[in-house]
């Protein structure tokens, strides 16, 4: 029944070095400023994010090596960790920025909700594939259920995150149910319970202010800022290394704001480019879901493909003031060691999906 | 292991064309951001990002009407330290200690301090910041600007005025004319980061400061000089408080001299002398005592108080009365003497106290402001019997006296129920107008007041000009202080007709008097003349009203003829000049409160008399000894003028004499 590992896809290889080799350079050019500022080292974001870029290029390296068949057993391990972790952050996690998000052992912090998207793919896939006999509402409901814990876990202290990983999951079940219209009423009723959700909190509420009017606001300032860099790019950009708003005035340029320093930097031309490779990534993804040899296969590259559009997507609605303003990365490109070693790590299964297409 | 359907292919089509079509709804919204919008954001990250230093451009000078230079600009450096380009913090250290002769501890706090600019000294000597420049030490900067510089040091000094900090005018004609003086400050732009640290390579836009105009007065260096040193000479000799001299063109309102002795020095605008800080300290001293005296003492204190506002003619009325009324006089002078005994045993123990005590800001803000004040017009004072002039004036002018009417002096004069003294206790026995003139009779001055009556002699006062203030382009002009008309009765309408209980600046006398001599025409006085560009290209002539008539030519005439009189054979001779025509008239007016004996001693003289071509008034507060102001500033007028007078190139006329 099961295939003899054939090929990786080495387009999808090709995009993935392409990209980490592009998010070095780019965080590089981003973080200099605020390294030497904060560190007195230019280097400072770029060494910490080549060491995690280049154990996430070994984990991609293994785990595309490996069977991904043989990952399924580990799945429901792999998810009660993250749920330990997740929970341990909440009592050990050490606070930056004001929020609890990372565990430290020794010189290394770890961001356990990074680790999570993986695990909650890993689970919702095998489980899934597992249980595609049993009828469909059934099924989701019951998956829905298994996913709950961990975004309430991770949703304390980050909400964005359990969002994408809520978002990883209803795509995941409604790729796995064969019906529409139950998506609808998901989609409507999950628009309501946002709308109820945010006027419950008024600061909520003052977001969706800011977004509208960034420029009255005090807090609108980093919106404003990016906004400032992305409009002062052009077409072409002022060129890598010479954006204007990365030294301090967008904060933390290398986080969640770096998209507009690159659009200033490489201009609407480079930006669209950057956009086209996401693009591109995410076909692969689809081609590797589609020929995937089995159901689990299918669901892990329908996964990643959520995960990693849903981050751009949003990464970029937020820094052109298209959506609200809430802290999500560029994959591969944003500072964040925890980030893009599991995102290599996804990388390396997807490859390893792809090996057994037919 | 379950097999992939057709509905899961489906689906991740239907998800991957979801985020395509997102992914393209973004790529529009981002063209839109960056073409669009490009123009409006990237204005708004421009203004973000650039910051301007200003280059200050030089102030425009202040010459005399020759050329002479009185207020100019000197080039001065600003040194700073911009820490994150220092790379030798010692040396650095080390050459701004020795050569700004500072204390290292300051210089090491600054160099150390983190900060993007930290200025280490201001207003130093070019020479000084070209050689520190010379080190090329990184992290030192040496920007040059421009600092006011007075030649002459103290010379009309309340006129110029100086500047602060920032090259503004503080007083005088250097705030007057600001904005002729004051250049457009040049702008260097930079682009910096979010700490406001300027970027290297990144280029500057430069914008050339236009330095500003040169004012031309109408002061003369050297009349100055004769006023300042004859004022100096005069002071000195009688222990006087202040003397104030004003030369004037009577013709046309110029000013060729206006010196109120002691001068400060401009340079040093902020130092007090020894006297002056000596004063203020008792008088902080003074203050102290007053806050530790009881209650009662408070309350004369206030009565003392109220006293001395009516000295300020806030209460003129308050004040007349106090001048006529004997009881009254005298309660003032019982709680003069009290409160001072108090205060007085209060201050010297304070004072002993608080030997070491330095100045606390108000007080030597108070000491300063006393010490710039220009009293020529900023202060008032009872002019006494030289606005017999204005009388007179008036007198001839409505008709009711001629120059040949006989008056009889018997020493006073009964107005109403009061006596009113005239100076010469014996009285002048008969006399024409003219000889009371040059008697300065007062009670023949009362008679003329009284003929003319209240409202003729109002009339009077507002047609010469002397309700308004003169208009002179200085600051702070103090208003004529003169009682309401409907309080005026006989008795005050007579002690106005000699110059009493009312209070005008010396220059509205000067500008009254000119105008009254020099054929009838209100002149405004004045400095400002000509703007020119630094290289003497003529930017503006100022104008001055010169067509408002007060006076009929015949009665200006007359004046000039009695006025000449009054040095020639009277009160005035002391002024009296061979070989040149000189008009002029004395005055001695006792400051309020009559009882401290403090006088005013003035004189007012003009030459040629036929054809005034300059008018000297001196002011002498507070003289020592014989205070008459015939005997002791009547002399000061004669040698400004028989300096001037050569000077301006008016002719001896040796015939006079004979004829």
């Amino acid at each position: 029944m099961r295939q003899r590992a054939g090929k990786t896809d080495g387009m999808l290889l090709v995009i993935v070095l392409f990209l980490t080799g592009f998010g070095l350079v780019v965080l590089y050019s981003m973080s200099a400023y605020n390294g030497q500022v904060r560190f007195g080292d230019a280097g400072y974001y770029f060494k910490k994010q080549f060491f995690a870029m280049t154990l996430g290029l070994a984990l991609m390296y293994g785990v595309s090596r490996m069977d991904y068949h043989v990952l399924g057993r580990y799945a429901v391990a792999g998810y009660l960790i993250s749920l330990a972790l997740s929970g341990a952050v909440l009592v050990f996690g050490d606070a930056y920025n004001g929020s609890r998000r990372w565990l430290s052992i020794g010189p290394l912090s770890f961001q356990p909700s990074e680790y999570a998207k993986p695990a909650v793919i890993l689970l919702l896939a095998f489980f899934v594939s597992k249980l595609q006999k049993k009828k469909s509402s059934v099924m989701s409901a019951a998956v829905m259920g298994m996913v709950l814990p961990i975004v309430g876990l991770v949703g304390t202290n980050n909400l964005s995150t359990a969002v994408i990983i809520l978002g990883i999951a209803v795509i995941m079940i409604f790729v796995s149910n064969p019906r529409y219209l139950p998506f609808v009423w998901i989609i409507l009723g999950g628009g309501g319970f946002l709308g109820v959700f945010l006027s419950l909190e008024s600061y909520r509420l003052e977001r969706i202010a800011i977004w509208r009017h960034p420029e009255q606001y005090e807090k609108g300032y980093q919106t404003m800022q990016g906004l400032y860099a992305i409009g002062s790019g052009g077409v072409f950009g002022r060129g890598l290394g010479n954006s204007l708003q990365k030294l301090g005035f967008v904060p933390e340029a290398q986080n969640d704001m770096i998209f507009a320093v690159i659009c200033e930097e490489l201009g609407l031309a480079g930006a669209l480019l950057l956009m086209l490779l996401f693009g591109l990534l995410l076909w692969r993804f689809m081609v590797i879901a589609t020929h995937a040899p089995d159901l689990f296969g299918t669901l892990i590259a329908t996964g990643i493909m959520g995960h990693i559009a849903i981050q751009v997507i949003l990464n970029i609605a937020v820094v052109t003031n298209t959506i609200p303003n809430t802290g999500i990365t560029l994959p591969f490109i944003s500072y964040g060691g925890t980030s893009v070693m599991f995102l290599l790590a996804e990388m390396g299964l997807a490859l390893s999906v792809s090996r057994w297409s037919g | 292991m379950q097999k992939t359907r057709s509905f899961h292919r489906r689906k991740i089509v239907v998800i991957f064309a979801g985020t395509v079509g997102a992914l393209l709804f973004l790529g529009g919204r981002l063209a839109h951001l960056m073409i669009a919008e490009s123009e409006y954001y990237a204005v708004l990250a421009e203004d973000l990002h650039e910051r301007e230093r200003s280059i200050k451009a030089a102030r425009g000078r202040i010459l005399d009407r020759n050329g002479v230079v009185l207020a100019d600009n000197r080039t001065v450096c600003t040194i700073s330290v911009i820490h994150s380009q220092i790379r030798e913090p010692e040396k650095v250290i080390e050459v701004l200690c020795k050569e700004l002769e500072l204390d290292e501890a300051a210089v090491r706090k600054r160099v150390e301090k983190v900060s993007s600019i930290e200025r280490v000294a201001k207003n130093v000597d070019k020479e000084i910041g070209d050689r520190i420049r010379n080190y090329g030490l990184a992290g030192i900067k040496v920007d040059e600007d421009y600092r006011r510089y007075y030649p002459y040091g103290s010379m009309a000094s309340k006129v110029i005025g100086f500047t602060g900090g920032d090259n503004q005018g503080i007083i005088g004609l250097e705030v007057e004319y600001e904005e002729v003086l004051e250049g457009t400050p040049g702008r260097i732009l930079t682009l910096t980061d979010a700490r406001g640290v300027e970027l290297a390579d990144t280029g500057e836009a430069r914008e050339e400061p236009i330095a500003g105009k040169d004012l031309v007065i109408s002061m003369d260096y050297n009349i100055q000089q004769f006023a300042e040193q004859a004022a100096y000479r005069i002071m000195e000799q009688k222990q006087a408080d202040s003397v104030s001299i004003l030369a004037m063109n009577p013709q046309n309102g110029e000013i060729y001299a206006m010196t109120n002795v002691p001068e400060f020095d401009l340079n040093n605008p902020y130092t007090l002398s020894q006297e002056q800080r000596a004063a203020a300290e008792a008088k902080a001293a003074q203050e102290a005592a007053r806050k530790e005296q009881g209650e009662e003492e408070a309350a004369q204190e206030a009565a003392l108080q109220d006293a001395v506002a009516a000295v300020n003619g806030a209460a003129l009325q308050d004040a007349v009365a106090v001048l006529n009324g004997a009881a009254l006089q005298d309660a003032v002078a019982a709680l003069n003497g009290a409160a001072l005994q108090n205060a007085g045993a209060a201050v010297s123990d304070a004072a002993l106290q608080k030997v070491e005590s330095t100045l606390s800001g108000e007080v030597l803000q108070d000491a300063l402001n006393q010490m710039w004040r220009n009293g020529c017009l900023n202060d008032t004072y009872e002019p006494g019997s030289t606005f017999k002039i204005i009388t007179a004036a008036a007198g001839l002018d409505a008709g009711v006296v001629t120059l040949q009417d006989q008056f009889s002096c018997p020493g006073f004069k009964i107005v109403e129920d009061r006596r009113i003294r005239c100076h010469k206790v014996g009285g002048h026995g008969g006399e024409t107008f003219l000889q009371a003139t040059q008697n300065s009779c007062n009670p023949v001055f009362i008679e003329v007041g009284l003929r003319l009556g209240v409202d003729r002699y109002f009339e009077y006062f507002n047609q010469f000009g002397l309700n308004q203030k003169t208009g002179i382009d200085l600051p702070g002009e103090a208003a004529t202080i003169m009682h309401k008309k409907e309080n005026v009765g006989q008795v005050e309408l007579a002690t106005i007709s000699f110059g009493q209980s009312f209070q005008i600046t010396p220059v509205q006398l000067a500008t009254t008097v000119s105008s009254i001599v020099n054929g009838g025409i209100r002149v405004t006085p004045h400095f400002g003349m000509q703007v020119k560009e630094r290289d003497g290209t003529l930017l503006k002539v100022y104008q001055y009203e010169d067509d408002n008539r007060i006076l009929a030519e015949e009665t200006s005439e007359t004046m000039r003829y009695l006025l000449e009189q009054v040095v020639d054979g009277g009160s005035g001779k002391n002024a009296y000049i061979e070989g040149y025509r000189i008009g002029g008239k004395t005055a001695t007016s006792e400051t309020l409160p009559r009882s401290a004996n403090k006088y005013i001693s003035s004189f007012i003289g003009f030459s040629p008399a036929d054809d005034p071509q300059v008018l000297v008034l001196c002011v002498i507060n507070n003289p020592q000894g014989v205070y008459y102001g015939g005997t002791i500033a009547a002399p000061v007028v004669r040698e400004i003028l028989g300096n001037v007078l050569p000077y301006l190139g008016v002719e001896r006329e040796v015939s006079q004499t004979e004829s």
